[in-house]
């Protein structure tokens, strides 16, 4: 797993990429998410659309992302979630607890 | 249409990326729906994840053995590992909700079991633990 931090209107966008899964990525994408809140960044977007593929571990690390920012009165939402990632996502139920966006305007729009 | 291939790799994350390579290029080759496509694709991710991670607990020594098996009604999975195995049973009994999310781990087997049509587990002394996931096909 890769990633690049971008930030529009307030809001950080982590682009990730490659494969998601257990393994080091927890570790490094926990850092990158208390690296952010130490700056005081509590609004969050992951895009997906560059993650080539995914298991159920690396959902966990996308969980840990959102519950650390949801106890901290942050928020940790998705974008570019691809069919793969969505039918994990569905069939855990996960998809209740995690707020989707295809599209990255409105994804930041709803921060607002 | 009937087909069997096999592969064998160590116990290292890095090497899922060819189980899913070779996945999907068998799913292609026999043109499954998209949706069951996935559904295998992911479980199977999801078993040689478990394998190399709690069968073979990461040691890249030891290999996670994959069989890949389908014909015109049925599409089988094989996934081997040396590890002492688990009471499969009752772990079930208490699967934790896969939408509880205190729990970070945890879900592959729920997973594996919601999308393919059977799920099994069986140890011997000989083969170590091997996973079972059986989707019906319409071939």
């Amino acid at each position: 797993m890769k990633y690049k931090i971008r930030e529009k209107e307030g809001v950080v966008l982590i682009d990730l990429s490659g494969k998601l899964m257990g393994g080091s990525d927890a570790e490094l994408f926990k850092d990158c998410i208390y690296d952010l809140l130490e700056k005081g960044r509590k609004k969050i977007i992951v895009n997906l659309g560059k993650v080539t593929w995914i298991n159920s571990a690396g959902v966990g690390i996308l969980i840990t992302g959102y519950t650390t920012m949801r106890k901290k009165e942050g928020d940790l939402k998705l974008l570019n979630v691809s069919e793969k990632i969505k039918s994990i996502l569905y069939v855990t139920k996960l998809n209740l607890i995690f707020d989707c966006y295809e599209d990255e305007e409105d994804a930041i729009e709803s921060y607002s | 249409m009937t087909g069997k291939i096999s592969l064998e790799f160590p116990s290292e994350y890095k090497y899922l990326n060819l189980v899913d390579a070779l996945c999907n290029g068998i799913i292609r080759d026999i043109e499954l729906d998209p949706k069951t496509a996935t559904e295998i694709a992911v479980s199977v991710i999801e078993a040689c994840t478990n394998a190399l991670e709690h069968g073979n607990k990461s040691n890249p020594a030891v290999n996670v053995r994959v069989l890949f098996m389908w014909d015109k009604n049925r599409f089988a999975v094989e996934v081997y590992d040396c590890g002492e195995g688990f009471d499969y049973r009752e772990y079930m009994k208490n699967i934790p909700d896969p939408s509880d999310i205190d729990h970070i781990r945890g879900r592959g087997i729920f997973i594996m079991k919601e999308m393919m049509d059977s799920l099994s587990f069986e140890f011997s002394d000989n083969e170590g633990m091997k996973v079972t996931l059986e989707k019906v096909i319409s071939g």
